[in-house]
Parts: C-alpha cells; structure tokens; sequence
C-alpha cells in the first residue's frame, strides 16, 4: 500500500540503474581480503570452564528495495529463523563449555534485552567499520594488538543472566537485492563487472559479564549460505561460530545431543 | 529444440502469473473467499523457545513510536470490524504507530500497523475503513506468499535462460516484467476485496475513490510548494509494484458508480476520535518541511470549519517556513486563533517569535510575556526570557 | 542491452575506478587547540578523539572515539543562510529545513530537531532541556535532546551547545546511544564544549 513510485520506460530506468551503479562501486571499494574476527589481547576460554548463555539471536530476512530500504518479508524471516534455530541448536553442542538459551526472566524488561542486543550490533558494524576494514581504521583502534569493545558493565544487570560467566549474543540479516538491485546486477554482468546486490551480515560475539567487555568477535558483512533453506543456515552458522573460543579443535562427535532451545529453557544448566 | 525450451520457459512463466484477478472494467466483481481462520498459531514445542514471539512484532509491540492509547486503539479496531466484519477482525492485531506518512501494512500472520499520518488524512470512518479493508484483503488472499513464489520461479526461469539461449536479453525483460505485474495484479485485488468490504457493510464504497482522490491532490500541492510540477500516469512503470494513485481513483470510482450505494461517511464520531491527537500529528506533519502538502492537509481538516487548533497549526505551518511574508502571515493566522477563544496559549509563544523575526520588537515581546505568564513552566521559558528582556 | 548502454557503463566505471579515494581518519590530540569544521571556531580537546575523514557536509566536522554510531561530537562551523545544517539526500523529495536570515536563538534547537525528522525519517524526536547559554563569547542556547531512527531499537540521546554569530550558525552536538555510551564519552565532550573560541 501507499503512494506509488513509477519509473516510466527503459531509459529512466536505466539512469536509475547508472546511479545505483556509481553508488554499488562506491560502496565496493573494501578490499577482498579482510579481517574478521576479533579477540581480546590475552584472552583465553578454556574448555569446560565457563557457563554461557546463548541470547536470543535477531534474524531479519528482507528484500531490498530499488532505492536501497530495506523491506522486510516475513515469510522468508519465518523460514530462516526455523533454520537458524535448528543449525543453532545442533551446534550449540560443540562449543566447548556449557550453553544454554537465554530466557527472559518473568517481570523481566523485554525491551532492555532487544535493545542490549541493538547495542551489540552497533558495535559490531563499529568493529567491521572502524578496525576490521584497514582502509577506513580509526586512529585510536590500529594500535597493534588492540581489542577495546564493550557493552558496558550494566549489562549483568539483565535479569536472567544470574549464573553465567559470558553471554553470546548471534544476528544475521539479509537483504536479498530485489528490483532495481536485480536489474543491476544484470546489466553489470553483462559489463562484467562484479556487483553484489544485497546485504548479508552476521554477527557472533562474546561478552564478558564481569565487564561488559567483548572479547570475541566474529564479524562480516557478506556471510555465505542462503538462510532461507536448511544446508545454507548451517553453512550460515558455522561461519558464524568458527574459531569460537574454547571450542575443542575437532569437529562434534557422531553421536551429539543437541540442547534444543525448548530444552535448554526447561533444565537448569548442568555445571 | 531451443525455440521450444524458450516456448516452455515463457509458458511458465505466463501460467504463473495467470491467476490475476478482475481486468480494469470486468463486471463480474472478484469473489469473497468463504473465510476460513488465515494463520494457524504455531506451538512452543514446534519452534523452540525463541521463535514462539514473533520479533517484528514484538519490535512492534515495543517500538518508541507505537501509540498505546486504548481508546485510539478502539476507534480503529471498530471501524476494522465494522468494514470487515466481526468474525474477520477477530484475527488481526493493530499497532498504530507514530509516522507521519500515509501508509498501513499487513503482515501474513495478522499484523496490521497503521501510520499516524493516515489518521491525519482520512477525512470519515468510511475512508479509514477502505484503506484497512484492503490491507486486510492482502490478508485473506495470502498474498505475500504468493509473490514470494513467484519471484522464485522466475529467478529459476533466468538462471536457464542464460544457458539456453545465446543472447538472453529480452527474456530476462520479459521474465522481470511478469513477476512484477503479479505484485501489481495482487494489489489490485487487495483494491477490489477492500471495495467489496465496503459495499457490503454501512459505509459508501465511494470513500476508497475518494481516499486516492486525495492522494493526489496533496501530492500535487507538495509538488507545487516544492516548485516541481504535479504529474500522474495511469500505467505504472514495468518496475513498480503498485498501481498508480490515479488507476485506483479510476477503477474504484468506476465501480462505486455502478455499486450506487449511498451511506453516510461517519464524520463526526472519526472527529471525536481524532480531537487530542490532531494537535501531535499535526506538529509531526509541519515538521515535515513540506509547505504544500501540509497547507492541503490542514486546510482539508479546516473544512468543518477554523477552529483554533487549526489556525494555530497553520500559524506555526508559515513560521516554519519562515520567508518575511510568511511571518506576517503567521503573525494573522496566530491572533486569528487567539481570537477565537480556543487556541492552545503556543498560540501566544508563535506570535512574539513571529513579530519578533517581522521586526516588531516591542508587540513581539509583549506576546512571548503573556505565553509566559500563561505557562511559566514552559520548557523554554528561561530562553524566551532572554528575548523578552533584551 | 544496446552497445550504446554498454558503452556508457563501461565509460562511468573508468571514471568512477579513476576517483581519488577519500581522506582518511586522523588523529585529534589531546590538550592541542585545534580548528574545525573549516572555520574560524575552535577548540582545545582534553582527551584522544578521531577525526572522520567523511564530513555530514561542507562546514562541518565529526570526532569520534569508537565510531560515529557509538559516540558522535559534530561541529558546524558556520552554516550559512540558505543553507542546511548537513547534506540533502534527496533534494526534490526530501529536502531539509535551512538557516534564515531572521533565526532567532529558540529556532535554534528547532532546525536540529526537524532536520533529523527529515533526514532520519523519524518523528521519535523530542527535546528535554532548553536554557539559554553562552557559546564562544554570544548569546546562545543549549539543550538537550533523545531520539531514535526508524525501526531502531536504539535511543540515542543528544547535548548540543550553538549560537547565530554574524548571520551564521555556529553549533556542537554529541550524541551517543543512552545505553552506556552516551555518559562514557559525556566528560570528554564537554571540555571540548566548554573550551570553544571563535
């Protein structure tokens, strides 16, 4: 619904896709290579000692329109979160240390907790921005060995994070390129020149309840695997959580019993 | 054999889009689905602790913008179910959100949010009706679903055709063009059902027309305030979802004509309901910075008649824009509501800052110190203090 | 696609490949006074800050300590009338409020609050403290303010000290989100704030 938008014939439309073109290029310029994860100078989990909680983890699946807004489509959320939450829960497993699913406690502040979880976002796309991307580092973040990121100390405050040492907090978005970014993408290829329509972020990180500090982070802006079907949120996950810390070098065993997320919500953590 | 393939992949994608509703001027009126229950709950056991809230409704639930006010709330929820029936808005939830923008959504497990600037802008309960008649059209057909689908099916028809066919070029044009006219088609029918809601229960069907009318009125005025020119095409570009403001106006009005149903519009009870929230969507609306729509916008609502409220937003309007005619402007309409007794005492505050700007120092102060004394506890009372005193 | 579209591409992507790459990130020292925002305004920074190398617009400039979404000091040097306080968008369909030659200090925190409405597409926007106050050695005001973008769950809360000196705007804002960062960065802030000369 609302007031619609019309683009009257191919030449409009093809100026419309030059422009987006020159902003598409702009936006290219990071370099392939780039750094992706992040971790506290000294910092060191050791498997089996710390109890974490696994926050709810913010899945947004959309379109991106022409103008480059993002538009979410619920259908393809609903199947991602499925996904997800499955890919999550078989790996939760394997990470080395007791992991159980937050639960907002009752009388708990809901919109604490999501805006705790935005705060982490903000800082991850800091991280990727201002000290993972090399071209475009801040001063004050490219001292050699440096990992200065944080949520701050008020962050235990959350109810239901009594009894746990870290909390790991999990999003991805996509933001599959619709119209105008298809459109580009085609004429570019036939150009040859490379274009990604859309946005795939993820993020992983861990935070350090005593301080609010995050001394792990897995961060990047065009994650692989397609959330919206099984193999590519499992594909999706395990990047996400490669080089956990704490996480025991070998693959999970062939016999795992995942904690699934109603589970985990029911028994109290065993440790 | 590649003339065939490319037949097949054509044909696809034809049939796919095949199930679009009513042609433009077909009399036979699209049928209302017998309703079923649309979205089936799913359990905690299903989908695990943390997929059981849905998150953008609880974004939505918890959003900064959302409008909690039970008795707004009400209003809107009756004339849903006034539109719809009662069975049908069982089934839909209603977020009414602070945005200045004329628009409202439906999502496929029975969302519906409603922006403030469409409450601004409908004029009756019919209008408002017509535009939640059709969101909850999309509703019951499912179509975002559908759209999904086809998308699918056509991002699969271009990944072939490329290797099929040497120079594939007009079939991705054509490929493109059919999932986009299915968009188009849906939004139609989402027109269609909503006028069918409307026929069918106490309001005139000639409120969808009417809404689009508008639409187009403010948006022409904004162009003119802007210095563009007012433009509307009747077909939509290949590209667009949607179809344009004036193929609605057109085809509603044509059926509202051969529905000849005449019903009063219920002006006075959408007044009522609106009365303590004009001021706040009105101040949303002039901070817009679009001097024409917002003059159509007010002088719509002044259609019953200036009351104070309304000069005095049409006073802070010009004062915003701010240009020296502007705030000699401003300065008439202020004493106009300061005249008619109803004014809010920012009525007072607007006509110094006015007369000051305008050069009339001593008139100017001598309205900032009766705002003053009618609200020392202003917010920004030790400022205009300042002023006052220099 | 016509060998003319082609062609056209490929000459916008040589020149667009072509473009000078933009100033990077500097280092502001602390106790070095500095000035900003290309004009004569400045200031003497008690702590380390960044200097974004990207400018909200053309008499403007923003510090940061942990990047621009985490904690944002701007200063606007100098706005002229005619002129809005950062970049427009999208000009025909969104443009921004702009500085007037008859600007009173209340209109001030006013042009601030409905460029973000604008520019952020948001109307959860609202000013909590207004007083009057002196800024470089003129008449000014500071107020405080909160707001969020839309869709965002994150409040962000704002101080911005500003002045009209000679038919020009002259303003420092620093916003961070109210969760944690906004008090982190506040000290540091306002010794830049205090120190400001024109």
């Amino acid at each position: 619904m609302g007031a619609s938008e019309e683009k009257v014939g191919m030449i409009r439309t093809v100026h419309a896709v030059l422009g987006a073109l020159m902003l598409s290029l702009a936006a290219m310029m990071p370099a392939a290579a780039q750094e992706k994860t992040g971790l506290k100078p000294g910092f060191v989990l050791q498997a089996g000692t710390a109890r974490i909680v696994l926050m709810r983890p913010s899945i947004r699946v959309g379109a991106q329109s022409t103008g480059g807004m993002y538009e979410p489509n619920a259908d393809w959320t609903d199947q991602s979160r499925d996904n997800i939450g499955s890919a999550l829960a078989k790996a939760q497993g394997g990470l080395g240390n007791s992991v159980r699913s937050y639960v907002e406690p009752v009388g708990g502040d809901p919109m604490k907790t999501a805006e705790y979880h935005a705060l982490f976002e903000t800082v991850a796309t800091s991280v990727i921005e201002y000290q993972f991307f090399k071209g475009n580092r801040l001063p004050t973040k490219k001292r050699k060995d440096q990992f200065e990121w944080g949520l701050g100390p008020d962050v235990r405050k959350l109810g239901g994070l009594e009894n746990a040492d870290y909390a790991l907090f999990i999003t991805t978005e996509d933001h599959f390129g619709s119209t105008g970014r298809k459109v580009l993408q085609v004429f570019a290829a036939l150009a040859r020149v490379p274009i990604t329509a859309g946005v795939h972020k993820g993020f992983a990180g861990l935070v350090d309840l005593r301080t609010g500090e995050l001394v792990w982070l897995n961060a990047d802006m065009q994650m692989g695997g397609d959330v919206r079907d099984a193999d590519g949120a499992d594909k999706r996950v395990r990047q996400l959580l490669e080089g956990f810390p704490g996480k025991p070098l070998d693959v999970v065993p062939a016999v795992a019993v995942p904690i699934t997320p109603a589970q985990a919500a029911v028994t109290p953590p065993a440790h | 054999m590649r003339k065939l393939m490319l037949a097949l992949l054509l044909g696809l994608a034809t049939g796919a889009a095949g199930e679009s509703g009513a042609i433009a001027g077909d009399k036979k009126p699209l049928p209302l689905p017998t309703y079923g229950q649309a979205y089936a709950p799913t359990t905690v056991d299903e989908r695990g602790i943390w997929m059981l809230a849905d998150e953008d409704e609880r974004r939505l639930q918890d959003s900064p913008s959302r409008i909690k006010d039970p008795e707004l709330n009400a209003y809107v929820r009756n004339v849903l179910c006034r539109t719809v029936g009662e069975d049908r808005c069982k089934s839909v939830r209603i977020y009414i959100q602070q945005v200045p923008f004329f628009n409202a959504s439906m999502s496929p497990n029975g969302t519906m949010t409603v922006w403030s600037g469409l409450l601004l802008r409908v004029r009756n309960e019919a209008e408002l009706g017509s535009i939640l008649g059709h969101e909850f059209g999309h509703f019951e057909l499912r179509h975002q679903l559908r759209s999904f689908r086809n998308r699918r099916t056509g991002s699969d028809i271009m990944a072939w055709a490329s290797v099929l066919v040497r120079n594939s070029g007009d079939i991705r044009y054509n490929a493109w063009g059919q999932i986009y006219a299915f968009d188009r088609a849906q939004e139609r029918d989402a027109d269609l059902i909503g006028f069918q809601y409307l026929a069918g229960s106490q309001y005139p069907s000639s409120a969808a027309a009417d809404v689009w009318d508008h639409a187009m009125l403010e948006s022409d005025a904004s162009a003119v305030g802007r210095r563009g020119s007012a433009r509307h095409k009747y077909v939509a570009g290949i590209f667009a979802t949607h179809p344009t403001d004036l193929a609605r106006a057109t085809y509603l009005r044509t059926a509202s004509i051969e529905a000849a149903d005449v019903k009063p519009a219920i002006v006075d009870r959408h007044r009522a309901a609106m009365a303590k929230w004009l001021p706040i969507f009105l101040n949303d609306q002039i901070k817009l910075n679009d001097f024409g729509g917002s003059e159509y916008v007010i002088g719509c609502l002044a259609e019953g008649g200036w009351s104070g409220a309304l000069l005095f937003a049409r006073g802070e309007l010009y004062r915003e824009r701010g240009n020296p005619r502007d705030l000699v402007s401003a300065a008439q309409f202020y004493q106009e509501a300061i005249a008619k007794g109803d004014a809010p005492p920012e009525a007072y505050r607007g006509l110094g800052l006015s007369l000051l700007r305008s050069q009339q120092i001593a008139e100017g102060q001598a309205a900032l110190a009766t705002y003053l004394r009618l609200k020392p506890d202003a917010a920004d009372a030790a400022l205009l203090s300042t002023l006052v005193s220099r | 696609m016509s060998t003319r579209h082609l062609a056209a591409l490929g000459a916008l992507t040589a020149l667009l490949l072509a473009q000078p790459v933009s100033a990077g990130n500097t280092l502001v020292r602390a106790g070095q006074r500095v000035a900003v925002a290309k004009s004569a305004m400045t200031v003497m920074p008690g702590t380390e800050w960044n200097k974004l190398g990207a400018r909200p617009g053309r008499n403007s400039e923003t510090w940061t300590q942990d990047g621009e979404a985490l904690n944002d000091l701007t200063f606007y040097g100098g706005i002229e009338v005619g002129r809005p306080l950062f970049r427009e968008v999208d000009k025909k369909n969104r443009p921004l409020p702009k500085v007037s030659a008859t600007m009173l200090v209340t209109d001030i925190p006013v042009l601030l609050e409905n460029s973000y409405r604008v520019a952020l597409d948001t109307s959860s926007f609202g000013i909590d403290v207004i007083e009057p106050a002196r800024f470089a050695g003129n008449d000014g005001v500071r107020f405080t303010y909160h707001f969020s973008k839309q869709n965002e769950t994150l409040q962000r809360r704002g101080e911005a000290r500003g002045a009209v000196i000679g038919g020009k705007l002259y303003m420092i804002t620093y916003e961070a989100p109210g969760l944690y960062y906004y008090d982190r960065s506040a000290a540091a802030f306002r010794s830049v704030a205090d120190s400001v000369k024109l």
